[in-house]
């Protein structure tokens, strides 16, 4: 059986998880994606059907830990939108 | 001899005193130019040995000196890379401004103002996060990882549900900073 603090450490974990991930698209999607199904399941009564929702939840954490590996490997360039803007350098 | 013959051949030799004239001038430009032209045809033909030796060292310095000359431009212009190894330098040593109980009341009342599920009219050192401030557990969660970005530190789990007023995370900052009145 899951308890409410495990749901909030899960939470807590998929987003520290997912923010190290080097893409954006994939990380902005994988925080979009991660939120709302949270809220949408929030309200949740069958404990089955929160045990099936936390065991999906663990599996996407494992998930994404391989796809920030993953991306690690095989990074590319940070997107413009990404770049911070700098007058000098030396100040960030 | 007609005036006339005479006045012709007087004429003629005016030309041929002007051709000759000319002719001085350009002779002697030329001997100017060709001692220009002669001197290094004459140095390189008496120093042959010496220039044949110079130049091949130079030959053989000439693939090395410009790779380092370019590297060198290279390295001075690339502000990029400098730039960055400057501010990694400048990071790794720099200290961190010192905190005071007051900035961390603001840095704290900053960060959960720019969180968009809280009302800044309604918000308060004292207001409860779930009770007066209408959040979730979840969004609860969310407010406890903004403050650890904002903080650079960790939050366990255990302390971060105490957590439920900005008073109380105003007051957890400070004793893990070290921070007193």
């Amino acid at each position: 059986m899951s308890t409410r603090r495990q749901a909030i450490t899960l939470y807590r974990n998929l987003l520290r998880e997912s923010e190290k991930l080097p893409s954006y698209n994939f990380r902005m999607y994988a925080v979009r994606k991660i939120r709302d199904t949270f809220r949408a399941n929030k309200m949740i009564n069958d404990f089955k059907e929160i045990d099936r929702q936390v065991a999906n939840a663990k599996e996407s954490l494992e998930l994404i830990r391989r796809q920030v590996i993953i991306g690690h490997l095989y990074t590319t360039d940070k997107l413009v939108i990404e770049q911070k803007k700098t007058l000098r350098p030396s100040d960030d | 001899m007609s005036f006339t013959q005479v006045a012709r051949s007087c004429g003629r030799f005016a030309a041929a005193l002007n051709t000759v004239r000319i002719a001085k001038t350009v002779v002697q430009t030329q001997s100017r130019m060709m001692h220009r032209i002669a001197m290094p045809a004459i140095g390189s033909q008496l120093t042959q040995k010496q220039m044949f030796t110079i130049r091949n060292y130079s030959a053989r310095n000439t693939l090395e000196e410009i790779e380092h000359r370019v590297l060198k431009v290279v390295s001075a212009y690339d502000k990029d890379s400098r730039c960055r190894w400057q501010t990694q330098s400048l990071r790794s040593y720099s200290a961190k401004p010192p905190l005071s109980l007051k900035l961390i009341n603001e840095r704290v009342l900053l960060v959960l103002k720019l969180y968009d599920k809280i009302d800044p009219s309604k918000l308060n050192v004292n207001s409860h996060f779930i009770n007066d401030l209408g959040l979730d557990s979840l969004d609860h969660v969310e407010v406890i990882m903004a403050m650890e970005d904002e903080f650079g530190f960790e939050i366990p789990d255990s302390d971060a549900e105490k957590l439920l007023k900005p008073a109380d995370i105003i007051k957890y900052v400070a004793d893990k900073e070290d921070v007193y009145e």
